[in-house]
C-alpha cells in the first residue's frame, strides 16, 4: 500500500485525524466525565473565592492590588484557571495518553506504524485542546455568572501571547511524554508535575508574593510571562516586565522548548526502544 | 467417578479461613502494585507540600505586601493566622480524595485492566476485592498523615500546640466515614462506569462545603447547613482542635460523635450498594464492560 510504503503529508494527515477521532469518541463516550470538566475547574475556585471575601473589605482586596495591580482577584484567578487548562491539556494530553495507550495495551502496535511519532503526540493532544476550548468558554461563562469576571482589555491583543506561550507548552510536553514512556508511569508524575508548573507560573496568585528564594524558579518557567502578559493585556494587572519584553522572552523560549522537547523525546524514545520496555507497563 | 469430579476443599467449601487468604492475597498484590511504581511513594512525600501551598501562597498574595489583607482576615474570621489552618484543612481533603481514586477505583481499574470478571467468578469472598485494596491504602494514608505533619512543622514552621493522642483518636475515628464512602463509591463507579465525574463531584463537594482553607462561618448559611451532613467537616474542625489548639478532649467531643454516627452510616451504606451491586451484577451480565 502507497500509504504504509511511502508515507506522505497527506497520508501522515490522514493518521492524524483518525487519532484526533479516535480520541474525540472515547471523550465522548462518557458523558458525565465530559461535562463535570467544565464544573471541576469550578470547583478549585470556589474555595479561592470565599479565601478572597476573608481577606477583603467590600468585596475589594486591596492586599492583593499591593502585588497585582488589581483589587478583583476573581477575574485574575479566573483568566489564571483558564489558561491553567490549557497547561493541563498538554501535559495529560500527551504524557497521559501514552499511559493510557500502554494500558490498554496498544502503545507497541502503534509504534511500529510509519507515522511520525511526535505526531501521534500531537494528535493525542488535538482533542484534549479542542475540549479544553469549549470547558474553558463554558467556565469563563458559568464563572463569570457566579463569580464575576470583568475583562477590560483588547481581547485579541490578549490572545498574541497565548500562540508562543503553547507552542513552547508542545516542546515542553514532548519532553515531558517520553519520561512518562521511560518510566511507564503518568498520573503521579503528571499530576505533580502540573501542579508545581501552575503554582510557580502564577495561576492562581501574583509570582512577586513568592518568597524571594522561590522567584527565581517562578521567572524562570516561560508560561510566568504568558500568564503575566495576558493577564496585563486583558485586565489590566501590573506585568513583570515590559509587554515587549515578555513577548520577545516568549518567542524565545518558544523556540528553545520546542528544540530540547524534540531533542530530548527522540533521545529517551531510542533508549526506551532499545531496552524493549515499550509495551511493558 | 469420584476422581473426576474432585473439587478442591477451597474451591468447593468456601470458609471463612478462605476467605482471609483471599483477603491477604490482593492486600499483597496491592502492595507489589503500589510500591512497583515509585512515583506514587514518592508523591506521599511531595504533595502534603505542593497542595497546601498553592493555597498559603495565594493566602500570602491576599494579605499584601504590608499585611493589610491579613489584618481584614482577622477581623472576618478571628482567626489570628492561616497556614496551620490550611495545611490541616487540606491533608483532610487529599486524605479523602486518594481514598476516592484509589479504594473508590480499585474495583474500576480490575474492570478496566478486563480482571474483575475473571476474579469475580472464582469461589472466593467478593468484598475482599474492596477490603484488600483498602489495607495497603490505609497504610500509605496514615504514613502520609504522619509525613505530612512533620513537613508542616519544619518546613511551614505549623505549631502544633495540641496532643497528638488527640489527633489520632480524632484521625481513627475518621476512618469508618472516609473508607465507608470509598466502599460505596467503588461500587457505584462499576456500575455507572465514569469514575471520574464521581470522584469531581465528591471530592468538589468536600473542597466548597467543609471549610477546607477557610472558617464555615464566611460561607452563605445555606452553605453551612450543606456542611453539617458532610463527615468531613467534622474531621477537619476535629483535627484542626486536636492538633492546633490546646482546647484538649472538650473541643473535640462534638466532632467524635457525630463521626462515629457518620461512621456508621458510611460503613453500612457501603456494604449494602456492594452488595446490590454484585446481585446487579450477575443480573445484568455488564460487570466486564467499560
Amino acid at each position: 500500500m502507497q500509504t504504509l510504503s511511502e508515507p506522505t503529508l497527506v497520508s501522515h494527515l490522514l493518521a492524524l485525524f483518525a487519532l484526533i477521532r479516535k480520541d474525540w469518541k472515547q471523550y465522548w463516550r462518557y458523558p458525565l466525565n465530559a461535562i463535570s470538566s467544565v464544573f471541576h475547574p469550578l470547583v478549585w475556585i470556589a474555595p479561592v473565592y470565599f479565601m478572597g471575601l476573608a481577606f477583603s473589605a467590600n468585596g475589594k482586596a486591596e492586599g492583593f492590588a499591593q502585588y497585582s495591580g488589581t483589587t478583583d482577584f476573581m477575574s485574575f484567578i479566573l483568566l489564571g484557571t483558564v489558561l491553567e487548562n490549557f497547561i493541563n491539556a498538554v501535559f495529560w494530553g500527551m504524557g497521559y495518553a501514552l499511559k493510557n495507550d500502554m494500558d490498554s495495551g496498544v502503545m507497541e502496535s502503534n509504534w511500529l506504524t510509519p507515522i511520525p511519532r511526535l505526531l501521534i503526540l500531537i494528535g493525542h493532544s488535538v482533542t484534549n485542546l479542542i475540549v479544553t476550548a469549549i470547558t474553558s468558554a463554558s467556565m469563563l461563562l458559568f464563572g463569570g455568572l457566579i463569580f464575576g469576571f470583568h475583562p477590560t482589555g483588547d481581547i485579541l491583543a490578549a490572545f498574541l501571547p497565548i500562540i508562543p506561550m503553547m507552542l513552547g507548552l508542545y516542546g515542553f510536553g514532548f519532553a515531558f511524554a517520553a519520561l512518562v514512556m521511560l518510566m511507564r508511569e503518568a498520573n503521579a508524575m503528571v499530576d505533580m508535575s502540573s501542579f508545581l508548573v501552575q503554582i510557580f507560573s502564577g495561576a492562581n496568585f501574583p509570582v512577586n508574593a513568592l518568597p524571594r528564594y522561590l522567584l527565581p524558579v517562578a521567572l524562570a518557567l516561560p508560561l510566568t510571562y504568558g500568564l503575566d502578559s495576558v493577564r496585563a493585556r486583558l485586565i489590566g494587572t501590573t506585568p513583570l516586565l515590559p509587554l515587549n519584553t515578555e513577548m520577545v522572552l516568549l518567542v524565545v523560549f518558544m523556540f528553545v522548548m520546542l528544540w530540547i522537547g524534540t531533542w530530548s523525546f527522540r533521545a529517551l524514545e531510542r533508549r526506551v526502544r532499545v531496552l524493549g520496555t515499550l509495551g511493558q507497563h | 467417578m469420584r476422581s473426576a469430579t474432585f473439587v478442591p476443599a477451597s474451591l468447593g467449601h468456601t470458609t471463612p479461613l478462605n476467605g482471609l487468604r483471599a483477603l491477604w492475597a490482593v492486600v499483597r498484590r496491592e502492595w507489589m502494585i503500589f510500591i512497583r511504581y515509585p512515583s506514587w511513594v514518592v508523591s506521599l512525600f511531595i504533595w502534603p507540600i505542593i497542595f497546601p501551598m498553592g493555597y498559603i501562597l495565594t493566602a500570602r498574595a491576599l494579605s499584601g505586601v504590608d499585611g493589610s489583607g491579613l489584618a481584614q482576615f482577622k477581623l472576618n474570621t478571628g482567626l489570628t493566622e492561616y497556614v496551620g489552618y490550611m495545611a490541616v484543612g487540606t491533608m483532610i481533603w487529599m486524605w479523602q480524595n486518594v481514598v476516592l481514586w484509589n479504594v473508590g477505583g480499585a474495583l474500576r481499574n480490575e474492570q478496566m485492566r478486563g480482571t474483575l470478571e475473571s476474579n469475580w467468578l472464582s469461589p472466593t469472598w467478593r468484598f475482599a476485592y474492596l477490603l484488600g485494596a483498602s489495607v495497603p491504602q490505609l497504610v500509605s494514608m496514615l504514613s502520609m498523615l504522619a509525613v505530612s505533619g512533620f513537613e508542616y512543622a519544619f518546613i511551614f514552621g505549623v505549631k502544633f500546640n495540641g496532643s497528638l493522642w488527640l489527633t489520632m483518636l480524632v484521625v481513627l475515628a475518621a476512618i469508618p466515614s472516609v473508607y465507608g464512602l470509598g466502599f460505596a463509591f467503588a461500587s457505584l463507579v462499576i456500575t455507572m462506569k465514569e469514575s471520574n465525574a464521581f470522584v469531581f463531584l465528591v471530592r468538589g463537594i468536600v473542597m466548597v462545603f467543609c471549610g477546607v482553607t477557610y472558617p464555615l462561618a464566611i460561607q452563605p448559611q445555606w452553605m453551612q447547613n450543606v456542611a453539617e451532613w458532610l463527615p468531613q467537616t467534622y474531621i477537619i474542625h476535629a483535627v484542626r482542635s486536636a492538633a492546633l489548639s490546646t482546647e484538649g478532649f472538650q473541643g473535640i467531643a462534638y466532632d467524635l460523635q457525630m463521626l462515629l454516627i457518620f461512621g456508621v452510616f458510611w460503613l453500612t451504606l457501603g456494604m449494602l450498594v456492594f452488595a446490590w451491586m454484585e446481585r446487579r451484577a450477575r443480573q445484568t451480565g455488564a460487570i466486564g464492560q467499560y
